[in-house]
Formats: C-alpha cells, sequence, structure tokens
C-alpha cells in the first residue's frame, strides 16, 4: 500500500517508493522538455516534488498560488456553463512561461519553460507524464500508515517545546 | 494534510478566518515580521490596491527537525469581504485547523455572526463540522473604546467552547498564544482522531 488520496482536502500520505517513482517522472519530463522547473504539488497547494532550477526559488508559494488559482478557475468554468473544468492553465510571459495541468482530482503539475520552448511539446510530453502518474497514484489508494502513527505523543511534546522557543520571547 | 514518508515531512494548513477588517492580515504580518526568517517564508498577500485581501495571504513556517520529521505549517487568511464568498470555500480546500478571528466592536457583531454562519456551511461542503474540528476563536481590537465584553462575544460567538483568546493583533498581543494554541489543537486532533 502506497498512497492515501483524500478528495475535498482529506489527508493525503505519500510513502517512499511512490514519492521515488513521481520524482523519477518528473526528472523525465524535464529533460524531455528542457522546462525550467517542475513541481508535483496536492491540489490543496502543497508542493510535493520539484525537479529543476529551484535554488532560491519559492516552491511553496509557487504551489499555494497556483492551487488557489487552479480551484477558482473551476468555479469560473461552472459559472460560464463548462461542464468539465479547463484542461489546463496557460500563462504566457516575455521570458518565461508556466503550464498547470491537474493530476487526477488530487494533484496538480506545474511545469515553468522558457519562451523559445513551443507549448505543444509541453502539453504532449506533460501528458503522457500525467497518464503515467495517475496509473501510478491509482495503483493504491489506501495506505497501511496512519498521520497519527506520524505523530507520536513525544513528538508534540518536543514541538511544543520547540514552539515556546521560538515565540516565548513575544506574548506567549 | 499532507504527508510525505520519503522526506518525513507533514503539511498542515491552518486558515485565518473571520469578518472584512478584523485583523487576519495583521496576525500573519506580525507573525512574519517577528519570526527569525530561518523559521517561516516570504508573506504572499494578494490583495485590492486598497490593501483589501483579494484572494488570500499565505505563508509557510518550519521550525526545524523534531524526531527527525519536519512539520510545516501553511498559514493562510480568507478575503473577509461578503461579495468573496466563492475564494473564501476554495481557501478552505484541506484545512486542517481555523483561527477565528472576531472584531470586538459592537458594531461588528452581526458581521461576526455571519461570517461564523459562512464558514459552518462552508466547512459542511467539505464534509466537516465545528462540533469536531480544530479551531479557536481570538478576539481581536480589544484596546478600542466601544467593544463588547468578552462574556457577551462568548455567549453569542463560542457555543461550542473552544479555547479563545484576547488580542490586539497590531500590537502583538494576543498573536503567537493563538498560533502556538491552534497548532497544538491541529496536532492533538491528529493523534486522537486520524
Amino acid at each position: 500500500m502506497e498512497l492515501s488520496t483524500g478528495g475535498n482536502g482529506q489527508q493525503i500520505i505519500l510513502t517512499g517508493e511512490m514519492y521515488k517513482s513521481i520524482t523519477e517522472l518528473l526528472s523525465e519530463l524535464l529533460i524531455k522538455t528542457k522546462s525550467r522547473i517542475i513541481v508535483f504539488a496536492d491540489i490543496n497547494g502543497h508542493a510535493i516534488t520539484q525537479k529543476g532550477s529551484t535554488t532560491g526559488f519559492n516552491v511553496n508559494a509557487l504551489a499555494a498560488l497556483a492551487a488557489g488559482h487552479f480551484a477558482a478557475t473551476i468555479e469560473m468554468s461552472k459559472l460560464i456553463g463548462e461542464k468539465k473544468r479547463f484542461k489546463y492553465i496557460f500563462h504566457e510571459g516575455d521570458e518565461m512561461n508556466m503550464y498547470t495541468c491537474n493530476v487526477g482530482d488530487n494533484f496538480l503539475l506545474l511545469v515553468v519553460f522558457d519562451v523559445s520552448i513551443a507549448l505543444g511539446m509541453i502539453r504532449i510530453f506533460s501528458a503522457r507524464t500525467i497518464k503515467t502518474l495517475q496509473e501510478l497514484l491509482a495503483q493504491n489508494e489506501d495506505v497501511d500508515e496512519k498521520a497519527s502513527d506520524f505523530l507520536d505523543i513525544e513528538f508534540s511534546t518536543l514541538l511544543n517545546q520547540e514552539l515556546d522557543k521560538s515565540f516565548n520571547k513575544y506574548d506567549l | 494534510m499532507f504527508i510525505n514518508w520519503a522526506l518525513q515531512e507533514i503539511n498542515l494548513k491552518i486558515v485565518y478566518y473571520g469578518p472584512g477588517l478584523s485583523g487576519k492580515t495583521t496576525n500573519l504580518l506580525y507573525i512574519h515580521n517577528k519570526l527569525d526568517p530561518a523559521e517561516r517564508s516570504d508573506l504572499i498577500t494578494l490583495k485590492t490596491r486598497e490593501d483589501r485581501t483579494l484572494f488570500f495571504d499565505f505563508m509557510q513556517l518550519e521550525f526545524g527537525k523534531i524526531k527527525n520529521k519536519r512539520p510545516k505549517f501553511n498559514l493562510y487568511t480568507i478575503p473577509g469581504q461578503s461579495f468573496y464568498a466563492e475564494s473564501r470555500k476554495i481557501i478552505l480546500n484541506g484545512v486542517d485547523g481555523i483561527v477565528f478571528v472576531a472584531d470586538s466592536q459592537r458594531a461588528r457583531i452581526l458581521n461576526n455572526l455571519e461570517s461564523l454562519y459562512d464558514l459552518e456551511k462552508n466547512l459542511a461542503e467539505y464534509g466537516k463540522d465545528l462540533n469536531d474540528f480544530p479551531w479557536i476563536i481570538q478576539y481581536n481590537k480589544r484596546d478600542l473604546s466601544d467593544i463588547e465584553p468578552i462574556e457577551t462575544l462568548q455567549s453569542k460567538l463560542n457555543a461550542y467552547q473552544v479555547p479563545y483568546f484576547e488580542a490586539v493583533a497590531f500590537q502583538g498581543k494576543g498573536v503567537f498564544i493563538t498560533l502556538k494554541t491552534i497548532i497544538s489543537q491541529v496536532i492533538a486532533y491528529i493523534q486522537n482522531k486520524i
């Protein structure tokens, strides 16, 4: 059992093997498309893994903003009478473009690429990667691991100590 | 919540909810200004030209490794103005804990109630119930003159008897105890219920 995916923001748990496979798929896509950065995130905006030139780059903020934007476009599609959600979001810049697409109901793929690279190529290779990712993610939707196993009582005691250390100079 | 077992990371989403101008963004700004940059990301704010929250504010907190695990807390605010109803619903997707920032002013009691009702309704769409969910209340703007007594606010807004704190967010009063408490509540909820 490898992955728990929950609709509507339930817990999502990713195990080591699954993480490794996803990262490998992103690496392949990065090489094939010559894109700058690829981010795999959950639909709630948590960046899961990324490939490319991400040094000094706020991947977490990008994932949070992209997820918010993607969710907004779903609502917009409903408002204009589109029966399904939009297939992808494309942002075109002077130097960089960004392509965002959902991976099933619970994940997002973000591809940041140079304007010299054709969008068509990004779409074709991304679609293949997304198909493989979906097959991978669908293999096991239940996990044996539980969130409570991850966070035991000792963890919360130590976390509280850490928070006190960081916060107690203010108003605790 | 997102757990990456390979990296031993847990990502938790905490949303600051409440009526317009109650001080949600002010809480995040204070946290951002005070915390060591190593412990927090930049604060991303999506605001109107009038400095009102348009979509959300976002900041990630990270306090290093704890028992070899790396907890990350993603803090969001919602746009409080009533016509951003759809945006509020979107931001609640995947929420793990909520700080309801109430405005203590007498004139704002209805706005607080409307916002609380809106929260309850939006959470229900995600199958969540305020009666069984980690959330707390912060009564902000306690420095102003025409404010409701805490007992009145409690009787009107805190039917579920959740933890509450008085605050003057722009001065930082009550900001960190609120943050620490919601983090503890979220962790305890996960340990007991999930």
